[in-house]
């Protein structure tokens, strides 16, 4: 899906050729969906309780860390580059802001001590996202061996400002955000925004609504900040043709090196995001909380659409990938399957994205 | 770009389809494999219990689900076992919703962070499904008084005790005195950090005629604690090192490598924490001196029992905190029956 210039050879196609190819385009064109559909058909048959609105919101809240990271990846990824760093940037984040939050005392208001903590996460992730992008784009090292670095950098520094330890935020009020519902329905008719209402005698928690996680409102958001950015603004357009071609890019007038750098500060950014979302959903920062969704978040992208050549790739693309290898973890579970075929399961699915992104190219 | 396209063979629309056909064929196969783990119960309660491990695969975990097991089949209950792929409360808390989705009526689980798993874990008990903790605690581990107080009992080794045991077992092993080191696994895990800790304590105990070498983390690889311990035999620290303690099974297998590479077998004893079958075979070939042995199916077994009583409402007979103690194995006692049962089973 070269977004910018798909007009073009679609134009250009004999017309015949094209009707007759239509049902099966729209099957390559769509696999993602179709397969996404397909997946959760199975698992809503097969699985007993898996299709129930509280398992979804579910999946949406804990493929928020994912999703974050790879939305980033995504960019870099279209440029033509890979980030290696993202785990463990996410990680060193993650422990800046409990230490930021944890430092704060209780006479701070509440919304004071989350900016903060954003704030110090996100300025803290600036570094390794300019070294990396510095790195490649002025000194041409290739992305793979500096972001390699990276990732023992970025460990390192989240361990040496955790002392080695996890950093507890004993606050109540950050943990009780990051796991906080938009809306709260009762039996009774009662209802309350972002917190529960005060008087719950006599119900159960159980028997409360919820509805609206915040990972997954601040999920929605991102996403389509990142949509807009991609498709709709020149950092965008910039990005593709980057990817597409540095040396038309350069000849263009695109100011190449300066949009590398920025592709991975945005890389690091993002990371440093899903950091300090883990530190308020769970009340904690350490430097290895990231490192194990690394390479799921880089298989969302594949999965999505996007070439590790550069060039390709979308955001609604990586949001199906990530949805599909979630709705796999959390439906296997359903099935009471081995937790190791996961990994057959999502390494499958990865090698079929790519044999349909060949086929697609053979038939368009 | 263009030319690699051109290179490779490209799929034509019925390979296109078979490979999809393949991958969906797969999936049902693999829900084929599903059906049969489950274990109908002759007594049935209806009673759904789920395990939720540190880590899948791990032969400690798996001698717990075996005590788990045989405690479920007993009462007549479902036990589903599940656990992350690594250590992980990232990993950890997507399975725990999943299982709070599911509706199962009570969870143990070894939490792998006593701070991140509180929230989900809370959620559970929100849910209505009983908590139990194994292995590893949420919060402080105090259920009774501390700040986290939902999960019915938490049934574990006290890792600052293991360490201890391991700590005095090997200055005893060397004569009361000379230094020790300790190969760790990774900073911040609670059951590995305090066994350093216990340990450390158990140097200190000595009033100096021990002391602590150093110590260092192998990020739970043989080869990393192999390199490491080498390193350290060979510098002017060396000289000093009579003990070596491991926190667990890599960190003393890779100590052992290394002292064996320096010829100092034997002279320089190595104590082991935790005793899988490999462990047992190292103290067998005189790699290792000592192994300290956790009780993991007694976790399993009593966590189970503790999930029925807490649903056919015997509260009282739940205890909020069981110490499940250790068996310190050498090579007079190995083939006693005592430290045979406590060896980890793999499979």
């Amino acid at each position: 899906m070269k977004v910018p210039d798909v007009a073009i050879p679609d134009a250009n196609q004999s017309q015949p050729r094209k009707t007759a190819l239509r049902p099966l385009d729209i099957v390559s064109r769509g696999w993602s969906w179709l397969f996404l559909l397909l997946l959760i058909i199975f698992f809503s048959i097969t699985g007993q309780g898996f299709l129930n609105i509280y398992n979804f919101q579910t999946i949406g809240a804990d493929m928020a860390l994912v999703l974050i990271m790879a939305l980033g990846q995504t960019f870099v990824i279209i440029s033509g580059g890979i980030d290696l760093s993202t785990g463990f940037v996410m990680g060193m984040a993650s422990v800046t802001a409990a230490l930021v939050m944890s430092h704060m005392g209780g006479s701070v208001p509440l919304f004071v001590v989350v900016l903060a903590g954003v704030a110090a996460a996100l300025g803290i992730g600036l570094i390794p996202g300019l070294v990396n992008g510095v790195i490649i784009a002025r000194l041409r090292v290739p992305p793979f061996i500096v972001t390699l670095g990276m990732y023992g950098i970025a460990r390192g520094a989240g361990f040496i400002l955790s002392g080695g330890q996890p950093v507890s935020i004993q606050t109540n009020g950050i943990g009780q955000i990051g796991n906080a519902y938009l809306l709260y329905l009762l039996p009774d008719g009662r209802f309350s925004f972002f917190h529960l209402p005060s008087n719950l005698q006599g119900i159960r928690p159980s028997q409360i609504v919820q509805l609206l996680p915040f990972p997954l409102i601040l999920l929605v958001v991102v996403t389509l900040i990142c949509a807009w950015l991609l498709w709709q603004t020149r950092f965008g357009r910039h990005t593709y043709a980057v990817g597409g071609s540095e040396e038309a890019s350069r000849r263009a007038g695109i100011p190449v090196v300066r949009h590398t750098i920025l592709i991975y500060v945005f890389s690091a950014l993002m990371a440093s995001l899903a950091g300090v979302l883990y530190t308020m959903r769970f009340s904690n920062g350490a430097a290895d909380v990231g490192d194990p969704l690394l390479l799921t978040s880089i298989a969302a992208v594949i999965i999505g659409g996007a070439s590790l050549l550069g060039g390709e790739g979308t955001i609604l693309g990586t949001v199906i990938g990530a949805l599909i290898i979630a709705i796999i973890q959390n439906g296997l579970i359903f099935l009471g399957i081995n937790p190791f075929w996961q990994f057959i399961a999502v390494g499958a699915v990865i090698i079929l994205a790519v044999l349909v992104d060949q086929a697609k190219k053979k038939l368009v | 770009m263009e030319d690699t396209e051109l290179g490779k063979k490209s799929l034509n629309r019925r390979e296109f389809l078979a490979g999809t056909a393949a991958v969906l064929a797969g999936g049902s196969f693999l829900a084929a494999c599903g059906g049969s783990t489950s274990t109908p119960s002759s007594n049935s309660t209806n009673y759904t219990f789920v395990l939720i491990q540190g880590v899948k695969g791990d032969p400690f975990y798996v001698t717990m689900q075996k005590g788990a097991q045989q405690m479920a089949d007993k009462l007549g209950v479902k036990l589903l076992v599940d656990g992350p792929a690594q250590f992980s409360a990232t990993l950890q808390a997507p399975i725990v919703d999943a299982y709070i989705a599911k509706k199962v009526d009570v969870m143990i689980i070894a939490a792998c962070d006593k701070q991140a798993m509180i929230a989900p874990l809370q959620r559970a008990n929100d849910a209505g499904i009983k908590v139990i903790s194994v292995d590893t605690f949420i919060g402080n581990g105090d259920y009774a008084s501390g700040p986290v107080t939902f999960p019915l009992s938490y049934i574990g080794s006290d890792n600052v005790q293991g360490g201890k045991i391991a700590g005095e077992a090997l200055i005893k092993a060397i004569g009361n005195k000379g230094g020790i080191y300790i190969e760790n696994v990774t900073p911040g895990i609670s059951t590995t950090d305090q066994r350093q800790q216990g340990c450390v304590e158990a140097i200190q105990a000595t009033n100096g005629a021990v002391m602590l070498v150093g110590s260092n983390y192998d990020n739970d690889s043989a080869a990393t604690a192999s390199q490491q311990v080498s390193a350290l035999l060979s510098s002017s620290k060396g000289a000093q090192v009579n003990g070596i303690f491991g926190t667990n099974l890599f960190s003393a297998e890779g100590a052992a490598q290394a002292v064996k590479n320096a010829n100092k077998q034997g002279q320089i004893k190595i104590a082991n924490f935790d005793a899988p079958q490999e462990a047992i075979n190292d103290l067998n070939n005189g790699a290792v001196d000592l192994v300290i042995a956790q009780k993991p199916a007694d976790m399993g077994s009593t966590a189970v029992q503790y999930g029925v009583y807490a649903l056919t409402g015997k509260t009282s007979s739940i205890q909020k905190r069981v110490p499940t103690g250790y068996v310190v194995i050498d090579k007079t006692n190995v083939n006693d029956p005592a430290s045979q049962a406590a060896i980890y089973k793999s499979s």
